[in-house]
């Protein structure tokens, strides 16, 4: 992620109120989690398991913090078990932001197999969790799908996932 | 001490039969050069490591199981520790390369106040200890190898110098496991359970 | 010693503007049956009462926050632990009922060779202790409520001689999260409802 994308989030979510932000580093969204971690606006908390984060999320937020979950596909799928609690059972209103990797293109280090398996399975979880997602990949669009995204966390009560991909991630 | 040199230790003392599991990190294509024949499983994500190599104990009683994981893949799921403490598994050898960062990305938590071999002592393993230079390593694997387990055995190592390249067609999903199946068809402890 | 007992003792010396979370297990309809007012989260499933605590104390820096936990509900994940010393919120307070069974269907690691308190000082928790009888339990949990933690107190207890079940229009699931809602948006403290609610 660009620094370019990285200020567009960094705005909206103060515009938003999002204060803070909960992550277990990833390499594609780490130049966002790193300025998170260098603004004194934020309150940025490292999670061990990304279960522990969304139950951590969802704590925060029904007691009234606006946060968000910066993870990937990965960090999703291990905590699918907390986000079908805090999503379908409690509504918890967190915005998550999720790395889209596997597309072709990704030539990181995680096995190539692996990336398949998150690019195939990362919107059916969300869409068998009952969780509303949209796919991110353009900057032009970026500032107004946060806001959106933001809006419609609150409005619903309910966990919103946007995917990052494209220019927006690489 | 750095993680390369442990590893270049530990491959001598793991014979032809013996099975190595490592997750993802430079573990993967440092094993690789260091011990490249013989079944390996290359390159689990996080938290997958030492899980996977516990159940390889249930399908190879007779033969060690080496887990080289790392500190935050362990941290994803420490929970994994209870249940190696419970199945008591007598070949299991578990590593941990602590390098305290996640890749390039910034410190762990045992940078700061977690201690790994004390989490697996709470879990019930009573082999686990930290070791921090080339000499300790030396000695608690020889030990670990030589003797009945589960052993546990954290590694204090540097973070890495750089990023390493590995070749994806024999460490890497799929085709790895291709590599690996076929280790394991032609081991001669093998029991197909159809 | 008994986990109704303990609950019992503790709640008097929980104030109206704390707040406290359950595991499912009896935590839950115990506590509720003890406690009927202020913010009370219960019946969170497996893995979920101490990270969910956890982000209470992040939104209510002020307030005791109280997870009342089991001990196979913190075993599903016990990475929460490392999280929890991490973050070293002085507000929080963990009891885990430890009565070394899933409900009732047999035993766990605690009757065997797992130990949650050593597994928290592993994790970089200090302040912890393992308790036997409602003597040292109602010690345990004055002194957690009169310091700065976090604090993580494991208390044995037998296992339950019957189901217990809280009334599931209070005590689960969607339900009972109208009624935490409600208390939280009462709260003194609650800094939400800002920016178009």
């Amino acid at each position: 992620m660009d620094q370019q994308s990285v200020k567009i989030i960094l705005d909206t979510f103060k515009e938003e109120g999002i204060d803070l932000v909960v992550t277990l580093p990833e390499e594609p969204t780490f130049a966002l989690t790193e300025a998170v971690r260098q603004d004194p606006f934020f309150t940025a908390v490292t999670v061990a398991g990304e279960g522990n984060g969304i139950a951590f999320c969802a704590g925060a937020a029904l007691g009234g913090r606006r946060v968000a979950f910066v993870t990937g596909v990965a960090g999703l799928l291990v905590s699918s078990w907390a986000l079908s609690q805090m999503g379908m059972v409690y509504g918890a209103p967190i915005l998550i932001l999720a790395s889209y990797r596997g597309d072709f293109g990704d030539h990181s280090g995680i096995p190539g197999s692996q990336l398949l398996m998150f690019k195939q399975v990362a919107e059916p979880l969300l869409g068998a969790l009952r969780v509303p997602y949209r796919v991110v990949n353009q900057k032009a669009t970026l500032k107004r799908m946060l806001q959106e995204g933001s809006f419609a966390c609150q409005d619903y009560s309910h966990p919103i996932v946007l995917l990052l991909s494209g220019e927006v991630l690489w | 001490m750095k993680r390369y040199d442990c590893l270049k230790l530990l491959a001598p003392m793991v014979e032809e039969h013996m099975f190595a599991v490592t997750s993802l990190s430079t573990n993967a294509p440092f094993w690789f050069n260091v011990r490249p024949q013989g079944p390996n499983f290359f390159a689990l994500n996080m938290g997958l490591c030492l899980p996977f190599a516990l159940g390889l104990t249930a399908a190879f009683p007779q033969r060690k199981v080496i887990s080289i994981d790392s500190d935050g893949s362990l941290m994803n799921d420490s929970s994994s520790l209870i249940t190696v403490a419970d199945v008591n598994p007598l070949n299991l050898v578990a590593f941990v390369f602590d390098n305290s960062s996640y890749a390039f990305m910034g410190s762990t938590f045992t940078a700061r106040r977690t201690d790994l071999a004390k989490m697996a002592q709470g879990a019930g393993i009573p082999n686990s200890g930290t070791v921090r230079t080339l000499e300790e390593f030396s000695a608690a694997a020889k030990q670990a190898m030589a003797s009945t387990g589960p052993h546990f055995i954290v590694a204090k190592v540097e973070p890495d110098a750089g990023r390493v390249a590995a070749d994806r067609s024999r460490t890497s999903g799929r085709p790895m496991r291709e590599w690996f199946m076929d280790a394991v068809r032609r081991h001669p402890d093998y029991q197909n359970r159809r | 010693m008994k986990r109704y007992d303990c609950l019992k003792l503790l709640a008097p010396m929980v104030d109206k503007h704390m707040f406290a979370v359950t595991s499912l297990s009896s935590n839950t309809a115990f506590w509720s049956s003890l406690r009927l007012e202020g913010a009370n989260f219960l019946g969170c499933n497996m893995g979920l009462c101490i990270p969910f605590a956890l982000g209470l104390t992040a939104a209510f820096p002020d307030r005791k926050v109280i997870a009342l936990d089991s001990d196979g509900s913190l075993m599903v994940d016990t990475s929460s632990l490392i999280t929890l010393a991490d973050v070293n919120p002085l507000n929080f307070i963990a009891i885990v009922f430890d009565n070394g069974s899933y409900a009732r269907m047999g035993a766990t690691f605690t009757t065997r060779r797992t130990d949650l308190e050593k597994i928290a000082q592993g994790a970089g928790i200090t302040k912890t202790g393992t308790v036997r009888s409602e003597e040292a339990f109602a010690a345990g949990v004055k002194h957690a409520l009169e310091t700065t933690g976090p604090h993580f107190i494991v208390a044995k207890v037998e296992p339950d001689k019957e189901r217990v079940k809280g009334d599931p229009h209070r005590t689960y699931g969607r339900a009972m999260r109208e009624w935490f809602m409600d208390a939280v948006r009462h709260h003194p403290d609650y800094k939400g409802g800002k920016k178009g609610d």
